[in-house]
């Protein structure tokens, strides 16, 4: 579904190596979680699957296209959350999802059936002709999943899109994401925290823009001889600290 | 340490001092604020720094000639000749000779400013005024009234050279304006008023409009999604173009409801022009937007693209007037060819057959931008 092979990105003429050698493999109806700290190259890895940036070298397929160059291929079956909200503030929610609607080709019904139905999963009842700029933060991540969703895409993207949402709805999400995991939906997650990674079905730990090791989350558990998947980041760091 | 609500000079230096770096960082802003007041400045300088001059004239001198008779050897006149001789050695005016009837046309098509016609019987009535005989020598005066300076300019030249011919003392000038009339300082500048308005302003908003796709971080998920590139500067351009509907309404409304300028041509031709006019501007904007990386690098060039084109586009000093080697940069200056249409069908009454080639080459300026805004879109954040 979604294939890497020595994905490397490079930035200011190959002066910042943000992704390095990267190569994983994500299948059908897997929630695959990318975690590591803050600027190891979750983002960028994102971007280049979502067709935003391009490799320096390596390569990507998604749903068996290369990209970027099937971009407009994939695009359509695709669903991005990103890390910033990406919506415009000064459109109501429903303004913005009915933009990202067209852009997908969704016609009127089809789209008022979507937006109702996940208005009431995602708890945005009564919100639909609020300004984006007046939703909190936890309510503009959901409007960001909101517009990620809308047109079923077979493979979503969300990256860091569970920060800032309340512990119960966060709860709520997951049970969500894993119905359509059931449904066949393909979900590749970014996150920096690393108890809310336990959750997915395999786990990709990043450091520096390299994948350090990758698996279930009790095996890593398990292969690290620790009880949860900080423990298994924090010893891969301080390994990585110790060889460096 | 200064108490939180009272003032401190401190507190304001570390606002002046982040400000000062944000902008030291921003390159482009900072080459800019170099590099805006100085060419702008070279532009008004070389633009404004001469007087006018070279004023195309055509001058059908007809004058016989005059052999007085005035004792044992006669002493003949040739007064109309020393009129010509004299227009020719004036920088003012750049002379042609011909026959008023192609000069009539030529000002009517805007090829001349003037024709001048010196009668034949010229000479022989200069001659006549001198004697104390009451009759008074004519010169007639076919003249574009669309621009008062360039006609003091050439009521100047014709009056010097008269005064020069010390033949003559005195002549009657009669005048005829083409265009049907003479008009009055507002009326002449509102077309120049209009392009530069829709210059500056629909630069303005479309490339603030634009830029804060860039500016909003909703672009990068743009990337993603099935919208093309084009897709996406053709929505642009579309919602910009509606936005233009409205300010060009607005700017005529106002300049010929409220100031009554005159519209001699079709208004429905004129609202064509403007909007075409006003699409190009947004075409150029759209493509200017593809460099700037924020609002504020995207506001600084629409006073660097107006500005310029109000010194070079005719709107302050006639083309001809302008330095040699600046009057081919005017013609590459789409604000000159929308000065010439407005003018063209508000003050001269041009229909749609006579401004055709400046409503062309406007056109050929919109694709232009097109093709240069659909080459160089971005349709990744690296590309």
């Amino acid at each position: 579904m979604i294939e890497c092979a020595n994905l490397v990105k490079e930035f200011k003429e190959g002066r910042i190596r943000a992704v390095d050698g990267l190569t994983l493999s994500i299948k059908k109806g897997e929630i695959y979680a990318l975690i590591g700290a803050n600027g190891s190259g979750k983002t960028t890895t994102v971007n280049m699957m979502t067709g935003a940036l391009a490799p320096t070298s390596g390569r990507i397929s998604v749903l068996g296209v290369e990209m970027p160059e099937g971009k407009n291929l994939v695009s359509g079956r695709i669903g991005v959350a990103p890390q910033e909200y990406s919506l415009y503030s000064d459109l109501t929610l429903e303004q913005n999802a009915g933009f990202f609607a067209k852009l997908y080709g969704m016609d009127f019904k089809r789209f008022r059936a979507r937006f109702e139905e996940l208005n009431g999963i995602l708890r945005l009842e009564g919100r639909e002709h609020s300004l984006v700029s007046n939703l909190s933060g936890g309510m503009k991540r959901r409007a960001s999943i909101e517009c990620a969703l809308l047109h079923e895409p077979e493979v979503v993207f969300f990256d860091e899109a569970t920060v800032g949402i309340d512990p119960v709805l966060r709860a709520f999400l997951w049970d969500y994401f894993r119905s359509l995991r059931s449904n066949g939906l393909t979900i590749l997650l970014t996150s920096h925290v690393m108890d809310e990674a336990s959750k997915a079905d395999r786990i990709g730990l990043v450091r520096a823009g390299k994948l350090v090791d990758q698996g279930e989350p009790e095996t890593l558990m398990a292969r690290h001889g620790v009880n949860s998947i900080e423990e298994v980041f924090l010893k891969l760091s301080g390994k990585e600290i110790a060889d460096a | 340490m200064p108490r939180a609500g009272g003032f401190s000079i401190r507190r304001s230096a570390a606002v002046a001092e982040r400000v000062l770096v944000q902008i030291r960082r921003d390159r482009r802003t900072l080459g800019m604020l170099f590099a805006m007041p100085a060419v702008i400045m070279l532009i008004f300088g070389f633009a404004l720094g001469g007087q006018v001059s070279n004023v195309p004239i055509l001058v059908d001198n007809q004058d016989a000639g005059y052999l007085a008779n005035l004792g044992v050897t006669g002493t003949p006149v040739y007064a109309g000749s020393h009129i010509l001789a004299s227009l020719q050695t004036d920088s003012a005016v750049s002379v042609r000779a011909g026959s008023f009837e192609s000069g009539k046309q030529g000002v009517d098509s805007g090829a001349y400013f003037a024709a001048v016609l010196i009668p034949s019987n010229f000479s022989k009535v200069a001659f006549m005024q001198t004697q104390g005989r009451n009759v008074s020598a004519s010169i007639q005066l076919y003249i574009d009234g669309t621009k008062p300076s360039i006609v003091a300019t050439v009521l100047g030249a014709i009056q010097n050279a008269v005064q020069n011919s010390s033949r003559v003392k005195g002549f009657n000038l009669v005048q005829q304006y083409a265009y049907g009339g003479k008009f009055s300082g507002l009326d002449v500048s509102l077309p120049s008023v209009i392009a530069f308005v829709l210059t500056f302003l629909v630069l303005l908003i479309s490339l603030l409009t634009v830029s804060r796709e860039t500016t909003s971080g909703t672009l990068p998920r743009l990337y993603t999604t099935p919208l093309t590139a084009v897709e996406r500067l053709v929505g642009y351009t579309l919602s910009l173009l509606v936005v233009s509907i409205m300010m060009v309404v607005v700017v005529l409304v106002v300049g010929i409801g409220l100031f009554g300028a005159v519209v001699r041509g079709d208004p429905l031709l004129l609202f064509g022009a403007a909007l075409l006019y006003a699409l190009s501007q947004v075409l150029l904007a759209v493509f200017l937007s593809n460099f700037a990386r924020n609002e504020f690098q995207a506001v600084q060039l629409a006073p660097l693209i107006a500005l310029p084109s109000m010194a070079l586009s005719g709107m302050l000093v006639p083309i001809f007037s302008l330095p040699g080697w600046i009057q081919p940069i005017s013609k590459v200056i789409p604000m000159y060819y929308a000065n010439q249409l407005f003018e063209g069908i508000m003050l001269k009454g041009y229909g749609a057959g006579t401004v055709a080639f400046d409503f062309l080459v406007v056109v050929a300026i919109a694709v232009l931008f097109l093709l240069l805004a659909m080459t160089t879109v971005k349709d990744r954040m690296d590309a």
